[in-house]
């Protein structure tokens, strides 16, 4: 059954006419050698900086292990979940999977993943691991995180001396500072508006300011959110390019050099140290305290289909979960530590890109996906709000129109 | 005579003078044998087209009619008869989509037959400047569609090459929302998908009208046609079989139209490129609602098998007439 299983999903990919497969990305590492054994990982990086980060992971495990290798293998962002899904049906798959956190309940679910509670159970520094970054469905431990990823307010330091603004600290002083970037001949703001999981990550800061979230399903909140945002497209702070953007691309328009501020991650660290030709800084988002900036990241499983799982454990706890490993994160990649102890170490907190994450952390971080949709139901509501915010920036619905649609979808989801 | 020599001589007749060695009483029988062993070599084909082709497309079925998510797709499925079906209509979804696609065909082979035909016949004649144009277009043919479509991307955005000349040329005060205005988006990717097909028309095109005989246009010459009655008289009805097979061929193109839109827009802005196998894609394999997705994109294929049976019995027409 499972491998008619795989070639069903074959016929449906056939119908979608979709391309591409996994390539193996330049990791340091090559083949086993003889005698030792291979880790196979799977992941979706293909920004030059996180890529570095991967083949730092795999001299870290290679340290710790001699004779056994690493490969990293790429495959494309939209296509982890269902692969490692149609890789279980064929009783194959990676030794270890790096994916989007929020989809664990979807990998899970279609039994792509070994439980990992028997080996955190074993493990002595479990206790330096918050439960927030660790990925539970029906009861049990699928991933782990090393890092938290979350957004903030990046701001270009020379425009806002140029208009004579500081960096905003409230929703009202930021339209303020973007009206008069607009008037001096700049962008206001860039972020990602594509009718996706993405957009969805982008849009929660701003609808849950406006008063929604997805315990309270407030249609006419949700509205105002989209309202908001559908202003600043209107006044000419936000391009409506921004549907067709995913997360990197607003990134760089920023780091061009001609946009006050961006909606993005503490993972754009090491893009902005290389791109951007001007003075720069983060602060934290101007959302009330009662809003949410998701806390996400990638997650780190083992495949259920692992030739050698404890090696596979092995590779998470000397990689992903070690203090050397998480630092590396923080400084090639600009990642927060997961690890309680090296959220303490100085390079983190004398970090002044850094700082301003943690503080969205300690005051706004809400958890991602929210614990109120069931498992099941987390993509099609992320998919259907995504879709809901592109309308709205794009024009093609009304504030009012696109809110209704997303909670009618939202309720659909959750009820199953 | 009696019936066994007849296959003997129509055998020989092809074969070029085996026939005189059909007096040996054996020969009959194994001239018999030779079309089974023929299929023989059709053997790994069959397997081939079954076990990639007519197996999934039964699976695909199997799908749509059945429950089938992340959770379930590797266990047994439960059947659930028109469900699927009824729910993708229920969402309003389908129905958009399908507009959206036919839509998006109608452009794609408009475009892409008018001026496939136009390269072709400027492809005509044999030169330098020809041969650089064709060899441009295989470049153009052969480029993958997510290299093309990232391209265009570049090309049709706010700063992209198009707005540029727009806005220098004063024909435009604001760049046009190609990609990000529910009007122009699906029009825009549809354009782009027939830039994409347009290379194959035309040498399919140039093809048929390289076979019309030069002196039909000399005599034409001297009777005093113009370019525009050679095109007319002479190349327009030399073409028409091989427009037909055409014009199902590039139908069947745009409705398996996918990877553009998944390059250049998503779908986006909000649903405004949903088409039916876009929309297929994102329930299947973005919301991982298998079922669902299979029963969408079944409407797909059931347009496309539509077309494969007349463009088969298009080309055994033509077939036929030669």
């Amino acid at each position: 059954m499972p491998a008619l299983a795989a070639l069903g999903v074959l016929a449906l990919a056939a119908c979608s006419g979709g391309s591409s497969g996994t390539q193996a990305t330049g990791s340091s590492t090559g083949g086993a050698q003889a005698g030792g054994q291979t880790i196979t990982v799977w992941h979706y990086f293909s920004d030059p900086n996180q890529v570095a980060l991967m083949d730092k992971y795999a001299q870290l495990f290679e340290a710790a292990h001699p004779g056994d290798k690493v490969v990293n293998t790429y495959v494309p962002y939209d296509q982890m979940d269902s692969k490692v899904v149609a890789a279980a049906g064929s009783k194959t798959g990676p030794d270890v999977v790096v994916f989007n956190g929020a989809e664990a309940a979807t990998i899970v679910l279609g039994g792509g993943l070994l439980p990992l509670d028997d080996y955190l159970s074993a493990y002595p520094d479990k206790a330096q691991l918050p439960p927030s970054t660790l990925h539970v469905v029906n009861g049990k431990t699928y991933a782990v995180q090393g890092y938290v990823n979350l957004l903030g307010l990046w701001y270009n330091k020379d425009i806002l001396d140029k208009i004579g603004v500081q960096p905003p600290t409230t929703m009202a002083e930021l339209e303020t500072d973007m009206q008069k970037a607009k008037d001096a001949g700049y962008g206001g703001i860039t972020l990602s508006g594509l009718p996706n999981s993405q957009g969805e990550w982008q849009a929660y800061p701003w609808i849950t300011d406006a008063g929604f979230t997805y315990d309270n399903l407030d249609q006419s909140a949700l509205a105002n959110g989209f309202t908001r945002i559908q202003n600043w497209v209107k006044k000419g702070w936000l391009s409506q390019e921004a549907t067709t953007w995913d997360q990197t691309v607003p990134f760089q328009t920023f780091a061009a050099g001609n946009v006050a501020f961006a909606e993005n991650g503490n993972w754009q660290m090491a893009t902005a140290k290389a791109n951007a030709k001007f003075a720069y800084g983060v602060v934290p988002l101007p959302i009330s305290s009662t809003a949410g900036i998701y806390l996400g990241g990638e997650g780190e499983g083992i495949g259920t289909y692992s030739k050698n799982p404890q090696l596979a454990w092995d590779y998470l706890t000397s990689s992903y979960l070690a203090p050397d490993g998480q630092l590396a994160a923080a400084s090639l990649v600009g990642s927060l530590p997961s690890r309680l102890d090296v959220a303490k170490n100085s390079q983190v907190t004398s970090d002044a890109l850094l700082t301003p994450f943690a503080t969205e952390i300690a005051t706004v971080g809400a958890a991602y996906p929210s614990a109120k949709i069931p498992p099941a139901g987390v993509a099609a509501v992320q998919t259907a709000m995504g879709q809901a915010w592109s309308a709205v920036i794009g024009g093609q619905q009304s504030p009012q129109d696109a809110a209704a649609a997303a909670i009618q979808a939202v309720k659909k989801a959750s009820n199953g | 005579m009696s019936a066994p020599a007849a296959p003997v001589a129509r055998q020989g007749g092809r074969s070029g003078g085996t026939a005189t060695r059909g007096t040996d009483a054996r020969t009959p029988a194994r001239y018999r044998r030779r079309p089974q062993k023929r299929l023989v070599f059709l053997l790994p084909a069959a397997v081939f087209l079954a076990a990639l082709s007519v197996y999934p497309l039964i699976q695909l079925v199997r799908m749509a009619f059945s429950a089938v998510t992340a959770a379930t797709l590797n266990s047994s499925w439960v059947w659930t008869g028109l469900t699927n079906i009824r729910t993708g209509w229920a969402s309003g979804q389908t129905q958009q989509a399908i507009v959206r696609t036919v839509v998006f065909v109608v452009i794609v082979t408009a475009l892409g037959m008018a001026l496939g035909l136009g390269g072709a016949i400027a492809l005509r004649t044999r030169g330098r400047w020809s041969g650089i144009l064709l060899a441009v277009m295989v470049f153009v043919w052969a480029l993958p569609p997510v290299v093309n479509g990232s391209v265009w991307k570049f090309l049709l955005g706010s700063n992209g090459l198009v707005n540029t000349l727009l806005l220098d040329l004063h024909l435009r005060q604001t760049p046009a929302p190609f990609l990000y205005s529910q009007y122009w988006a699906l029009g825009s990717v549809a354009f782009v998908s027939s830039f994409a097909v347009i290379p194959f028309n035309a040498l399919v095109y140039r093809a048929a009208l390289l076979n019309i005989e030069p002196e039909v246009f000399e005599a034409a010459a001297i009777d005093g046609a113009n370019k525009w009655q050679e095109i007319r008289h002479i190349m327009t009805p030399a073409v028409r079989p091989t427009t037909l097979v055409l014009l199902v061929l590039t139908i069947v193109y745009g409705f398996r139209g996918f990877d553009f839109i998944y390059v250049m827009t998503y779908g986006g802005p909000g649903t405004a490129t949903n088409t039916l196998p876009f929309l297929g894609y994102l329930q299947a394999f973005v919301r991982y609602d298998f079922g669902l997705g299979a029963s969408t994109s079944i409407l797909a294929v059931l347009g496309v098998l539509v077309l494969a049976v007349v463009y088969a019995r298009s080309i055994r027409r033509e077939e036929a007439d030669r």
